[in-house]
């Protein structure tokens, strides 16, 4: 049977990537020194599949048809097609895992969920950062789920922790011995492309991460549901952190770091879940 | 209220480096291919953020001015300028 060894999560912004080389230099050694230990913590699990959690950039989906959580069923994805991904991360194809991918799928619309699935998808910045700056194997098999965290209406906080119960039910019932991790990308709050543009909520971002450390689901999301509509935009993929706190069944989140960085728009979040 | 022409275009051309050439050569040809309304095509011609913003989502509308070369800066004080002032609503 499956297993899932691990849950973390870990800041996805794209200005990560393409200003890496003139980043201020105590934000660029704050990323470093928390990409590091995330990646640490990931690598020691020996995950055999990642299911990796991100918003799509305007990249595989437009507004003539916009799922709300699409799963990456292919043999491979399209690796990173932003111009500053190129020298940085330069894959073209990223290995998928249709087995595990199928499993989930059937398992969602077993479970009266009914996602999107693609058998090929684009992995943009939101996935392709992360497994940059970890450093994971890029021979580890990617199971992508998109969740539209970009144009609203977007799923509610409920709905996401329903998805992170669904995936460890996934992951519990997949007959091969496979050991998964999930990897939840971006966050925390950031402001992009409105009129706060750049504006860090580190009030947000410190009651977020209070939140996932010491309260339940019904809190979670009383908190979410009221303060995500009054921060920036980037900050609507802590979904990703919930659907991650809901497979990890609300064991227990450790922070790994926090620390905001205007060079990159973002409150940087990292953090690791017990499962 | 979401420009459907408009957010083809810009959705586009952050996927199309050709016809962000195009565009980049001559802007009003493109527009005319994508049925761009007149007034959303005089604010593209003028690189009017203010304008534009309501109409396409926030992180295409940042992709839009990449793709024009807008500095990171500029593009960040036109958005703030749309700021409403303090007790402007009354």
């Amino acid at each position: 049977m499956a297993e899932l060894v691990g849950a973390f999560a870990a800041c996805h912004g794209p200005v990560i990537a393409r200003d890496w080389q003139v980043l201020p230099e105590n934000e660029r050694d704050r990323y470093i020194t928390a990409f590091e230990r995330t990646g640490a913590r990931l690598k020691a699990c020996r995950p055999d599949i990642i299911v990796a959690l991100s918003p799509d950039h305007w990249v595989n989906f437009f507004i003539d048809n916009m799922p709300a959580f699409c799963i990456g069923v292919g043999d491979e994805h399209d690796g990173p097609p932003e111009p500053f991904m190129a020298d940085i991360f330069p894959h073209k194809t990223l290995k998928g895992d249709p087995g595990f991918a199928g499993h989930l799928l059937q398992t969602a619309m077993d479970s009266e969920f009914e996602p999107a699935f693609s058998h090929w998808l684009t992995l943009d910045h939101g996935i392709c950062v992360p497994l940059w700056r970890l450093a994971v194997d890029v021979a580890t098999p990617i199971v992508p789920i998109l969740v539209n965290e970009v144009e609203g209406p977007m799923p509610v906080i409920r709905r996401c922790f329903s998805w992170g119960r669904l995936l460890r039910k996934a992951i519990g019932s997949y007959q091969p011995a496979a050991r998964i991790a999930i990897l939840a990308t971006g966050g925390l709050s950031h402001s992009i492309g409105e009129a706060t543009m750049g504006w860090i909520d580190e009030d947000f971002d410190r009651a977020c991460i209070r939140h996932f450390e010491q309260s339940g689901e019904a809190d979670i999301v009383r908190f979410l549901d009221e303060q995500l509509p009054k921060t920036g935009n980037g900050a609507h993929e802590v979904r990703n952190w919930v659907i991650a706190h809901g497979a990890a069944q609300s064991r227990g989140f450790e922070l790994v770091d926090y620390f905001p960085s205007p060079a990159t728009f973002v409150g940087a979040g990292f953090a690791s879940w017990r499962v | 209220m979401t420009d459907y022409q408009l957010s083809k275009l810009i959705f586009d051309l952050q996927r199309q480096p050709q016809l962000a050439a195009e565009y980049s050569a001559d802007m009003e040809a493109v527009m005319e291919r994508y049925a761009i309304a007149p007034k959303v095509s005089a604010a593209l011609l003028a690189d009017d953020v203010a304008t534009l913003a309501p109409l396409v989502n926030a992180y295409l509308l940042r992709f839009y001015f990449q793709i024009r070369k807008m500095p990171e800066q500029e593009f960040i004080a036109r958005l703030h300028a749309m700021k409403q002032p303090e007790g402007a609503d009354g």
